[in-house]
């Protein structure tokens, strides 16, 4: 099986779902040309045209719209956003427009439109880009939120969320494009709304999104070292939440911890801790803990930033404490 | 002129004019639930412009939508009961009289101020792609000129050539905000330039220039010229909705002299020149009356959407048996 990187993997199911629909195409700034800002869709332009590959002026708020009349004319657009933080001048599109006209229409309207975009700290961009704003999507009826955290995901994730004939929010990190992992040849999908047990465990549950989920494995790999077994569970959308992978987890495991780059404070991880409340109260041998990054804007600097979002570490810490392990390490945050 | 007399013109905005009366009536009664917005005066840019469309173009509204919708082509029962959110209405009740859409007549409006600009560029660029000669028509008020969806999607047209005309109706007024004050140029038409676009400006009362103007921008962006962007000056007789207090912006002498020129009296005036009996005019009330009572009568009888219907298409559930609302 080759190894490609999470970018090539996007790029695969781009051209996959391009060369399958003419109506599939791809709109954002700088898409064609550059191929994306972390190369996703580079030689594109030259396979597809400017017809499916399309470069748009810096005018967010046109390309969500854009998105919008284009799904309703037929076609299935990828409107990319090429830093979450600029995805707030697309919201009234995203919220008013693409996520209300198929409850307006009674069901006769489809928005078969994937809004594409890239969040989360880890490359020194300061507050203004580096956000993560998944929370806001969470909340809004009508809208699919979806978080990859591997190459093998986003492909088949990618892949269902262009055929979804729903609008889907589709939020990659930034940091993840040049993880490597083999993905198979052959055409596959993976279901939106379907979590993915990352690893298998025990002792406790930890539940983690996006760039969260490396840690957590490393987290785990070194808590197996000092006999403490994890669980971790990935799950991909955000929502529809796949409560059954969850709660089956932690009835097994009685011990949960959540971990988002996301500050906690209103939150999805308030969110999925409330369904294991709800669903595995008797099961609980404590309540869900989490563990997410400091409320506050993402500090500027070599380092600092890594000292503000959860890590491999300050997981295990997390865990440690959940489990009433002594300590091997100062908790940051 | 299409072959369309002044007579018919006159006819269809007297019809509109009737029918906003009669949607005034229905909200003092508590019919019609949300703030109404009254189109008094502004008929002339509904019939001229989105009266001149073709059945499969597709046209997009704003917060003041229902005489375009009806001079567009949805039915005056699918916009009445909408507004009285009834299941009969364009979105089965669930809109209200601010955003609902009609799909089987290519209509769709929206309540935030702007936003349907951006969309139209998408409409038009999927007719492009898709190889057709269908247009899209946007139809706006002077506010919208100034938000940044105006401008994003002004250079977006123009810079992909896409068959959309953008009509703004500048009626005046942004709520409460008369457009001297708060639009930096004296025409809307000329933030055209900055887009290389022709600067179109007309009179908005009058529904025979609108109707001509509209004929030739259509024509001429089937052909594949468009975009365009034309200014229709006209005048919002009524408040921004029914009851706004009205002395904070605007004396009554101003409107009893915008009266004047109002599409209706300068439609009739234009047609007892040419010949027309003022009889033969006001015959047209008693058709338009009776058909009115008849709506009326029928749309409060219609039946409002259960819950189960409300929540039923919030989206489309990724699993068989999944309810639509999570």
């Amino acid at each position: 099986m080759p190894v490609i990187t999470f970018g090539e993997a996007i790029k695969q199911a781009y051209r996959e779902e391009m060369q399958r629909d003419k109506n599939v195409f791809l709109m954002g700034e700088d898409v064609g040309r550059w191929g994306s800002l972390y190369r996703s869709s580079t030689g594109l332009l030259e396979e597809f045209g400017s017809e499916q590959i399309k470069d748009a002026p810096i005018s967010e708020a046109a390309i969500a719209g854009c998105g919008v009349g284009s799904a309703l004319m037929g076609m299935r657009p990828i409107v990319e956003f090429m830093y979450i933080d600029f995805i707030s001048i697309a919201m009234d599109q995203i919220v008013n427009h693409a996520a209300k006209w198929h409850q307006l229409s009674n069901g006769k309207i489809k928005l078969p439109m994937v809004i594409k975009t890239q969040g989360g700290a880890g490359r020194r961009n300061s507050s203004q880009h580096s956000q993560s704003l998944e929370n806001w999507f969470v909340n809004v009826p009508g809208l699919i939120t979806v978080m990859p955290s591997t190459p093998y995901d986003v492909k088949g994730l990618l892949k269902s969320a262009i055929r979804n004939d729903n609008p889907v929010v589709f939020i990659e990190h930034k940091c993840l494009y040049f993880d490597k992992q083999e993905v198979p040849e052959e055409e596959y999908l993976i279901p939106l709304g379907k979590a993915d047990v990352k690893r298998t465990g025990d002792n406790v549950t930890i539940i983690a999104t996006s760039w969260m989920v490396s840690f957590a494995l490393q987290a785990a790999e070194t808590l197996a070292d000092e006999g403490i077994s994890c669980e971790v569970i990935d799950p991909r959308t955000l929502w529809p939440l796949d409560k059954e992978t969850i709660i089956q987890s932690v009835k097994k495991t009685g011990l949960c911890l959540v971990v988002t780059e996301a500050p906690a404070e209103g939150g999805w991880s308030g969110e999925a801790s409330s369904v294991v409340h709800e669903h595995c109260f008797s099961e609980l041998k404590k309540p869900v803990k989490r563990h997410c990054s400091i409320r506050t804007g993402i500090p500027y600097g070599a380092t600092l930033e890594r000292e503000v979002i959860p890590g491999a570490e300050s997981i295990a810490g997390a865990v440690r404490e959940l489990t009433n392990a002594p300590s091997s390490s100062p908790l940051t945050p | 002129m299409s072959g369309v007399s002044l007579k018919n013109l006159y006819e269809e905005m007297l019809l509109l004019r009737r029918f906003d009366k009669l949607s005034m009536r229905l909200k003092m009664k508590d019919l019609i639930y949300s703030g109404y917005h009254p189109t008094e005066g502004q008929e002339a840019v509904a019939v001229g412009f989105c009266g001149a469309l073709r059945d499969d173009d597709v046209l997009l509204s704003t917060h003041r939508p229902h005489i375009h919708a009806v001079a567009g082509g949805c039915t005056m029962e699918a916009v009445l009961t909408e507004m009285m959110g009834r299941t009969t209405g364009c979105s089965g009740g669930l809109g209200g009289g601010m955003q609902y859409v009609d799909p089987e007549h290519n209509f769709y409006c929206g309540s935030v101020v702007g936003s349907n600009l951006p969309i139209a560029t998408g409409v038009a660029m999927a007719m492009k792609q898709q190889g057709s000669d269908r247009v899209c028509m946007c139809m706006f008020g002077d506010g919208a000129s100034n938000t940044g969806s105006f401008h994003e999607a002004l250079n977006l047209a123009a810079i992909w050539k896409l068959p959309v005309i953008f009509v703004c109706e500048n009626n005046g007024f942004a709520e409460a905000m008369p457009v001297e004050e708060f639009v930096a140029c004296k025409r809307i038409s000329s933030r055209s330039r900055a887009y290389d676009l022709e600067e179109i400006s007309i009179d908005g009362n009058d529904v025979e220039a609108c109707r001509a103007t509209a004929d030739d921008l259509i024509e001429r962006t089937r052909k594949g010229e468009g975009p365009f962007l034309v200014e229709a000056v006209t005048y919002r007789i009524r408040g921004h909705y029914v009851g706004d207090p009205e002395k904070t912006y605007r004396t009554k002498d101003e409107v009893a002299e915008k009266k004047q020129e109002e599409p209706l009296v300068r439609a009739r005036e234009r047609l007892l020149e040419q010949g027309t009996d003022a009889a033969e005019l006001d015959a047209l009330e008693g058709p338009i009356k009776e058909r009115l009572d008849a709506l009326s009568e029928w749309a409060v009888e219609q039946p409002f959407p259960t819950l189960e219907q409300a929540i039923d298409n919030v989206y489309i559930p990724l699993t068989e048996g999944e309810v639509a609302c999570r």
